[in-house]
């Protein structure tokens, strides 16, 4: 099969993004993308939990291609989106310019852990930039926590380094989600691709497009991800109740997220003022609460929310054309990390808007809906976000 | 792809008499048409769904600010009760404090009538045994010394005369203390008020004890031009201040007494170390004058100096004080009089209210 949408670059790095429903279908789009002379040296793969990462991982071995990956919620390449691929961005970046850290969490806990991959990207790069993924739910169903992350990886890193990135999926399964390099993988712990700055030219930026709705609300009891009273009234019932869904409230089988959150999560407002998305995954009827995917301790200030208007896709293409004009830069390729939620909400305007970041760009560009993103806002501040379009443009100097 | 535009596909792929390219354009045109139709279609049904929860999130929060409204309204009415019957209250407590320190002018009124009542009495006795002497001056027949003593019994009772008005004009001072106070400013001798409600309270403290002695100093400016205030109202925030003053030198002596008899010193030994001292003074300052109430008591302690305003605050044990007394005063001095009330106070040193009018 050939690869279905391929932009090759004239100057500097070369770049392809492939596609295939199997392994075999993913192993013909590579072999057809080589017959040009393109010599890829890494591949970014992103995959549905359903592929055989093992025989991604030795097709790509026998063509000396090094892996970076990541399982995800859907997939998509430019001008084809999925659920259930396999989708690669291919570089013949220089393999002195890129270094892989595989870092399993372990017994470690996040800040050791963030620790260890500042002082490995320090110790490769003077200017180091980072794309990372880290998994998104394990097998137990533990979800990551991504604003300890970022903080984490605030304090480690320092202010200065910019990293882009998501947290892997598992068709929403939440079953297990997975990173993983050729010959390691894990559901508990981080991918980076530590870029040499001095050589590729980082940018991107983060959008997320919900607003609030009504009055704002407070946390009055939660406990871990556990959310059981808003405003002194029980969670489960007000959420239920307030968006239309009481009758459901004793349904054991009713999926909340599909139903409901993907498309209303909560509005949470962070200390410095900036907001993210907490997004409640499940009901733990036994507990009576809402099971969220982030904390959301007592006291909490958020609000109910409704998804981006219909031009959000125009204002992430004005964004991105400006920080284009801004920078005065091309790209030769295109990463997006666009939240699992976005395409239940955006349905085939968020098509629209992956190849629309693609477009701009004029570029290679592969992606997958995550459990979260990471990337710097429109404050230019690196944040933890949910709900967001995360585009990342990487350019050889 | 949609069905209609799907047909029109199949038909067109069927139909040999169109170009390739044609064909190409227009099933391109269709993919696009298909494409633009899905997009419609999603966002005709996510409005639809998302104009239908926002509705019911809208109507459930305003039902809910109602429901806290109607609760707010409530709790409002009874904080309206709570606040009437506060009121209240607290008229009947400045109620009180007035005729609290009635009472503690009652003594020293007393003792105020008493001397020209004694006068009076006295004036009146020696008059009639002057009275019949004259009869009998008369009854001689020696008019001069008749004549003489009649213009002795004029002074007499020019004297009687003048002690009645004193009493009348202390008794006149009680009314208007306890009256309600007229509001209406008019010039007023602050020096003559001071004075006057200086011995009131220092023979209302004496009369209740005894045993108490305190110096009295003041220094009235002899310049100080009649001041427009409220008589009724300055004077009783001097009588408060000089209440305060006398209490502050009383308890201090009792204990200065008390902890020299607890490491055997004699009572008359302690006395003679301490000197309880009231000082009132007056002093006309550009177009200002201040009245300053002085003390060589305790002093105030640093952590409760900036609560001595606050109504309700006293350092008295319970039931000897309503704790509006210096909250009263302020109100008086500042809000009826633009006036400021402030304190300096030392431990172990004393206090000075000085009242800028």
């Amino acid at each position: 099969m050939p690869c279905l949408y391929t932009f090759l670059s004239e100057i500097n790095m070369k770049a392809k993004s492939i596609k295939g429903e199997t392994p075999a279908a993913f192993k013909t789009a590579l072999t057809d993308c080589l017959t040009d002379g393109f010599k890829p040296i890494l591949a970014i793969v992103f995959m549905s939990i359903r592929q055989d990462r093992k025989a991604i991982s030795e097709i790509l071995k026998h063509q000396d291609i090094d892996l970076f990956g990541a399982t995800s919620c859907g997939e998509f390449i430019n001008g084809y989106q999925d659920e259930g691929a396999i989708v690669a961005l291919l570089l013949d970046l220089n393999r002195n310019d890129y270094a892989l850290l595989f870092e399993p969490f372990g017994d470690r806990s996040l800040p050791e852990t963030a620790d260890e991959i500042a002082q490995q990207a320090f110790k490769t790069y003077q200017d180091p930039a980072l794309i990372l993924c880290s998994t998104g739910v394990n097998s137990k169903g533990d979800f990551m926590d991504g604003e300890k992350l970022v903080n984490s990886l605030e304090v480690a890193l320092g202010p200065n380094v910019t990293y882009y990135g998501g947290l892997a999926g598992d068709d929403m399964t939440f079953s297990g989600s997975y990173v993983f390099t050729h010959d390691k993988e894990t559901d508990f712990g981080i991918a980076t691709l530590v870029l040499n700055r001095d050589k590729v030219e980082v940018q991107g930026m983060a959008i997320t497009g919900w607003k609030p709705m009504g009055i704002s609300r407070k946390v009055t009891k939660s406990a871990g991800n556990l959310l059981y009273e808003i405003d002194g009234k029980p969670a489960i019932d007000m959420y239920l109740k307030y968006l239309g869904k009481v009758e459901n409230k004793e349904d054991k089988t009713f999926d909340v997220i599909s139903e409901l959150s993907f498309n209303y999560p909560f509005i949470v407002k962070r200390e410095d003022g900036e907001t993210i998305l907490k997004t409640p995954i499940k009901i733990d009827h036994q507990e009576n609460a809402l099971v969220i995917d982030m904390e959301m301790p007592e006291g909490t200030e958020f609000w109910f929310s409704i998804p981006p208007d219909f031009d959000i896709v125009e204002k992430i293409m004005e964004e991105a054309t400006q920080l284009k004009s801004t920078s005065q830069t091309t790209a030769d390729a295109l990463l997006v990390f666009s939240c699992a939620g976005r395409s239940p909400a955006l349905g085939p305007l968020v098509t629209l808007e992956n190849d629309g970041l693609a477009e701009i760009w004029e570029s290679p560009m592969a992606g997958f809906f995550t459990y979260g993103e990471l990337g710097r806002g429109k404050t230019r501040k690196q944040y933890f976000h949910s709900g967001a379009c995360c585009w990342v443009a990487l350019t050889e100097k | 792809m949609n069905k209609h535009l799907q047909n029109i596909c199949n038909l067109l792929q069927r139909d040999e008499g169109i170009a390739a390219e044609i064909k190409d354009l227009i099933l391109k045109s269709l993919k696009d048409a298909d494409k633009e139709l899905t997009i419609a279609e999603f966002k005709l049904d996510r409005t639809e769904k998302v104009k239908r929860t926002t509705s019911i999130l809208l109507e459930e929060t305003i039902e809910e600010l109602e429901h806290k409204s109607r609760a707010i309204e409530e709790t409002n009415l009874a904080l309206q009760k709570s606040l009437e019957e506060l009121k209240s209250t607290q008229a009947q407590l400045i109620q009180s404090e007035k005729l609290a320190s009635l009472g503690e002018l009652t003594a020293g009124i007393a003792h105020e009538i008493q001397n020209p009542l004694n006068f009076v009495n006295n004036f009146a006795e020696v008059s009639a045994e002057m009275l019949e002497e004259m009869e009998e001056e008369l009854d001689k027949g020696d008019t001069l010394e008749a004549k003489a003593i009649a213009a002795d019994l004029k002074q007499n009772l020019s004297k009687i005369n003048h002690h009645g008005q004193r009493a009348s004009s202390i008794v006149k001072g009680m009314l208007e203390h306890s009256r309600a106070s007229t509001g209406v400013k008019e010039p007023t001798d602050i020096n003559a008020l001071a004075d006057e409600y200086l011995r009131l309270a220092y023979h209302g403290l004496r009369a209740k004890d005894n045993s108490f002695n305190a110096t009295i100093e003041t220094h009235f400016d002899p310049d100080l031009p009649l001041v427009s205030v409220i008589p009724q109202d300055i004077g009783r925030v001097l009588l408060n201040l000089i209440n305060n003053a006398f209490y502050a030198v009383a308890e201090r002596s009792r204990s200065t007494v008390q902890q020299r008899a607890s490491v055997g010193v004699t009572s008359s030994h302690a006395d003679t170390m301490y000197h309880p001292t009231v000082t009132v003074s007056t002093q006309k300052t550009g177009d200002h004058i201040l009245i300053k109430v002085q003390d060589n008591g305790s002093g105030i302690p640093e952590s409760i100096r900036d609560k001595i305003f606050q109504p309700f605050f006293t350092t008295k044990p319970t039931g000897q004080g309503t704790g509006l007394g210096l909250s009263l005063a302020y109100d008086i001095v500042v809000k009826g009089h633009g006036g400021s009330l402030e304190v300096v106070s030392k431990e172990n040193k004393g206090s000075e209210f000085i009242i800028n009018l």
